[in-house]
């Protein structure tokens, strides 16, 4: 392919990236603001007879995840290998994180326990679903049979979706965990 | 085939068909003045031997786009603005206005379940959760000439008192107190309807106003009252009505 | 207004010389086809296929309020056979439910969206496909994957979803409706979103990265600037459904509590926000809906005027202006909700205020009819019947925009009237326009002018008598999703009304036969279609009738607007019409 044809075709992956965070974006925007009206309406919060979160553990899971993110941004100039280092670390979040999920189950702080553990599990379940898309994403890049042309640019697309996840992941924590 | 708009009853309601009148009125014109011009375009603006092209313009020039927009601010002078201002006035001096310091209103504290109206009155001494509350199943008493203030609660699911004879509804919504208020100008027995969808009976989920005359209706409450009072178990706070009007608990 | 000789625009941006793979021989290869033009159709098929059972469904709404709790003639017993042919008020919430639901999201966003949105914007801008073909492909299963989901809810055991398509929280709630049916319900939305978005992300980066050489913004035909406008909305608001839809099913299936009053003992959320949270969807996507009817409308009235379309930039603002205000109007759908005074009249006003972008819009169509040469052939009779219906519907939004007035007419039949002109009768007079004027393109062969006028007579003249009928059974108080109206004393004397209303409703149904008639029987014996049947300059009347796969053998260079018709330069070349890329010496 030409040089701008390339970068053609790279302007529209950057174009569609841009339309698709956008509208990732307004997803969670919305599930935030039923958040906050949930903790508006609620008389203290958290609500009263709330067991303590596991902020430790929720943030050990983040640390991976953000790690899983720096993993793929040196895959752009260290080779593909990093991409599988990232697709390992953010497995390894999703597994954490449903381990986290099973323990706030137990815990009594699972959705529809009460009003914490309904906005915890709703936001961090579908953030998962997202870092899952974006895994299976990076897998189809590292597949042997995908052109290798097309891995930059690709990686690159891969790169802005993760940095998006880990900023949600950090604004759900943030929000939820910590405020 | 008769199309009768309900009687209306009510202090306000003349405003809400003068606004739907006027609107008529207006919008008639302008729809009028469209069917005008799609009639002449379409009679005598077509192709045909006497008339091979089309009079070639873009329409962007100067006079095109001034009249317009002078077409468009036209009808938004005179139907938009004109409305909008006489409501906003006709929502804080009337219908928004709510009775709250007012001794004369009659207080009205109404629950919505599927799928029927209960109404609970504060009874002759004026106070809720007291012996002489009456509570009624679907109807829902009031004086004529004094203002009526309900608040609204719901059991279940959203559903919305509709009084047709007076030109207004609110919706009933689970987990907030609603308001509404008017005041009966005629006796008489008017219809009360359901306006949310609210499960497979919503369309059977009715009730009755009933207005009658000062006296009458304090006829009507004292022969209720005494009846609660009957019935009236202060231990059995479960099968006690309503909410206290003042607190919201 | 561009010169019509200019020079090509200077900043267009490069072609992005990556055209579909050749056409596969394959079945799955066409099956799961990237090429936009096969996609478009399969959501027109599909869009065309489900508006055939919402409209049967409006069929039996028809029915019942005509003839309270009689059975169904000839397909009753088949379809209500516990209930020996009656339909049951449990059926009829589902009914009116589904009606809802399938023709907004599975009927009217399929064909025109999915369907001429996809077929035409590659060709319209002169590019060879869009900007991601396997995206496309992705979008149009999607969507068929979440078709399959609504309907099979129909088949589990308590029936398909039935709190009304607006699903309000708690009705939607287990509280009120517990069963799959609903569950499912929220499952086939939030896909029918994901399909959507997929979409958006391809028309927009399309439009703006592959329009050909000297094809700038101003020179878009303005059924692109529809598409393309919708687009934006789509990417911004039907996340925000997705993400109601989302809280919805974790309330139904894991017991939150987002959509339910919290009490004493546990804190909860309010059924008001999904209120919020849906219209913050909700009205847009009825923009979001009638955007490509307003673009494909004020192109074809130009194109069939055989004059320029009218005000073009002010009709491009305009466009652009209700965009922006119908993102924040959505809370006239709950002026009853009991909101604060503020918000409600803040509201109310910013409501009325896009009556100004949309009256300019309207004028410059009629300004677009003044003067012209109109020929009156099937698709220009369609566009003038919306015309028509666009100009009712509008104006009776303006006593649901004023609070007072709404205070008596929500929720009332009034509410139907207008949202069915908008929805129903423009929406579907602008599908049917698109389809006839279209249809030589998409399939080499011309429809028959006689079965299309045959077809609009009646489809118009009944869209009329049902919605505007229900208008006035509005005014007389008449509330809405009543399974039998004459439960209510006040409302006893309208039962004439609703019988005449449901027998205009046949007639539109029995009308539409003509279509189907006209279409399949065209599509296998129609005359063949020369690549330019209408005379127009926009780029895919270039192009032979159906295009090849790669479309255009040669990227065209714009050098002029879409409805250069009737200009002197024309005229002196013998005929009323010049091409976009069409070079003069």
């Amino acid at each position: 392919m030409s040089p701008e044809a390339s970068s053609a075709q790279r302007l529209n992956g950057a174009v569609g990236m841009a339309v698709f965070l956008g509208a990732c974006a307004m997803l969670f925007a919305a599930l935030l603001f039923a958040y906050a009206v949930v903790r508006a309406q609620a008389v203290a919060w958290p609500p009263p007879g709330t067991p303590p979160f596991p902020r430790a553990a929720a943030a050990s899971n983040g640390l991976l995840l953000i790690a899983a993110g720096f993993a793929l941004r040196r895959a752009r100039g260290h080779g593909p290998k990093w991409a599988a280092v990232s697709l390992g670390l953010g497995a390894l979040f999703l597994l954490m994180q449903a381990g986290l999920w099973g323990r706030l189950v137990a815990g009594h702080l699972g959705p529809g326990t009460g009003a914490l553990g309904d906005v915890f599990f709703a936001l961090s379940a579908f953030h998962a679903l997202h870092v899952l898309g974006g895994l299976v994403a990076i897998a189809l890049l590292l597949r042997p049979r995908a052109s290798a042309d097309a891995r930059p640019r690709r990686l690159r697309l891969a790169t802005l979706y993760m940095d998006f996840v880990v900023a949600v992941w950090l604004i759900i924590y943030v929000a939820v965990c910590v405020a | 085939m008769r199309l009768d708009i309900p009687r209306d009853v009510s202090l306000d309601g003349h405003v809400v068909d003068g606004v739907m009148g006027y609107l008529t009125l207006s919008t008639g014109i302008a729809f009028a003045l469209l069917v005008l011009v799609l009639v002449v375009t379409l009679l005598f603006h077509r192709a045909r031997r006497s008339r091979p092209h089309a009079h070639f313009t873009h329409g962007d020039g100067l006079s095109a786009r001034l009249l317009t927009v002078a077409v468009a601010l036209t009808l938004f002078l005179a139907i938009d603005v004109t409305l909008a201002v006489r409501a906003t006035r006709n929502l804080r001096e009337r219908f928004w206005n709510y009775p709250d310091g007012d001794p004369n209103a009659l207080r009205v504290e109404v629950t919505a379940r599927q799928w029927a109206w209960t109404f609970r009155t504060a009874g002759p001494d004026g106070r809720f959760a007291t012996p002489d509350d009456v509570v009624t199943l679907g109807d829902l008493h009031v004086p004529v000439g004094r203002p009526v203030y309900l608040k609204l609660r719901s059991k279940d699911v959203v559903h919305s008192l509709y009084l047709p004879n007076f030109r207004t509804k609110i919706d009933a919504i689970p987990g907030s107190t609603t308001r509404l208020w008017f005041q009966a100008q005629d006796p008489g027995r008017f219809e009360i309807g359901c306006a949310q969808h609210c499960g497979v009976s919503h369309y059977k989920m009715r009730g009755w106003l009933i207005a009658a005359p000062e006296d009458a209706y304090r006829g009507w409450l004292a022969r209720a009252e005494t009846d609660s009072r009957l019935r009236y178990d202060p231990a059995d706070v479960a099968a006690h009505e309503g909410w206290d009007w003042e607190t919201g608990r | 207004m561009t010169a019509p000789d200019a020079p090509p625009h200077p900043a267009a941006p490069p072609q992005t010389p990556t055209p579909s793979p050749s056409p596969s021989p394959s079945w799955l290869g066409r099956v799961f086809s990237t090429d936009h033009k096969v996609i478009g159709k399969q959501f027109l098929f599909l869009g065309l296929a489900f508006l055939a059972v919402g409209g049967v469904m409006a069929m039996l709404i028809r029915w019942q309020l005509a003839r309270p709790g009689q059975p169904v003639p000839l397909v009753g017993r088949l379809l209500f056979p516990g209930a020996g042919g009656v339909i049951s008020p449990a059926a009829y919430t589902s009914l009116f439910t589904m009606h809802g639901t399938i023709m907004i999201f599975f009927a009217v966003t399929p064909i025109l969206i999915g369907g001429f949105g996809n077929f035409c914007v590659p060709l319209l801008i002169g590019t060879r496909d869009m900007a991601f073909p396997r995206l496309n492909m992705l979008s149009f299963w999607t969507m068929a994957a979440a078709t399959a989901t609504l309907t099979a809810s129909f088949f589990v055991p308590l029936g398909a979803a039935a709190s009304g398509w607006t699903a309000y929280a708690t009705l939607s709630t287990a509280i009120g409706a517990p069963g799959a049916g609903q569950t499912m319900w929220t499952v086939a939305i939030y896909f029918n979103g994901v399909s959507t978005v997929m979409g958006a992300i391809n028309y927009i980066t399309t439009v703006v990265r592959l329009r050909a050489p000297g094809m700038s913004w101003f020179r878009l035909p303005l059924t692109v600037w529809g598409f393309f406008l919708t687009s934006i909305l789509n990417a911004l608001f039907v996340p925000v459904i997705a993400a109601a839809m989302v809280l919805l099913f974790f309330d139904r299936i894991f017991g939150t509590q987002f959509f339910i009053a919290g009490s004493t003992i546990r804190a909860g959320g309010d059924p008001i926000l999904y209120q919020h949270m849906f219209w913050l969807f909700g009205h847009p996507e009825v923009y979001i809906l009638i955007l490509p009817a307003w673009g494909i409308v004020s192109d074809l009235l130009s194109f069939f005027a055989r004059k320029p379309a009218f005000g073009y930039r002010v009709t491009v603002w305009s466009l652009i202006g209700v965009v922006v205000l119908s993102c924040v109007v959505y809370g006239h759908h709950m002026f009853t909700t009991g909101m604060s005074p503020l918000l409600g009249e803040s509201f109310m006003v910013l409501t009325m205020i896009i009556s100004v972008p949309t009256s300019l819009l309207f004028l410059n169509w009629l300004g677009t009819l003044w003067r012209g040469a109109a020929r009156m052939r099937t698709p220009m009779l369609f566009c003038v019947g919306l015309v028509f219906t666009f100009g009712i519907g509008g104006l009776t939004g303006l006593y649901l925009a004023d609070i007072v007035a709404d205070q008596y007419l929500h929720d009332t039949y009034f509410v139907v009237g207008h949202f069915h002109l908008i929805m129903a009768a423009a929406l579907l007079l602008a599908s049917f326009a698109a389809v006839y004027f279209w249809f030589p393109k998409m399939f080499g062969r011309m429809m028959s002018e006689g079965l299309g006028k045959l077809h609009f007579w009646p489809t118009f003249l009944a869209l009329n008598v049902v919605f505007g009928g229900q208008l006035l059974i509005g005014w007389a108080g008449m509330q809405r999703r009543l399974y039998d109206p004459s439960a209510y004393e006040f409302l006893a004397h309208l039962l004439p009304w609703n019988v005449w209303i449901s027998r205009a409703a046949y007639v539109l149904g029995a009308a539409q036969l003509v279509f189907v008639l006209n279409f399949f029987v065209s599509l296998r014996w129609g005359k063949p279609a020369p690549a330019n049947p209408w005379e127009v300059g926009t780029l895919e009347w270039t192009l032979p009738s159906p295009p090849p796969h790669h479309n255009f053998d040669v990227i065209p260079t714009v050098v002029r607007g879409p409805h250069e018709l009737g200009s002197p330069d024309a005229l002196a070349r013998g005929k009323d019409w010049l091409g976009q890329d069409e070079v003069l010496p």
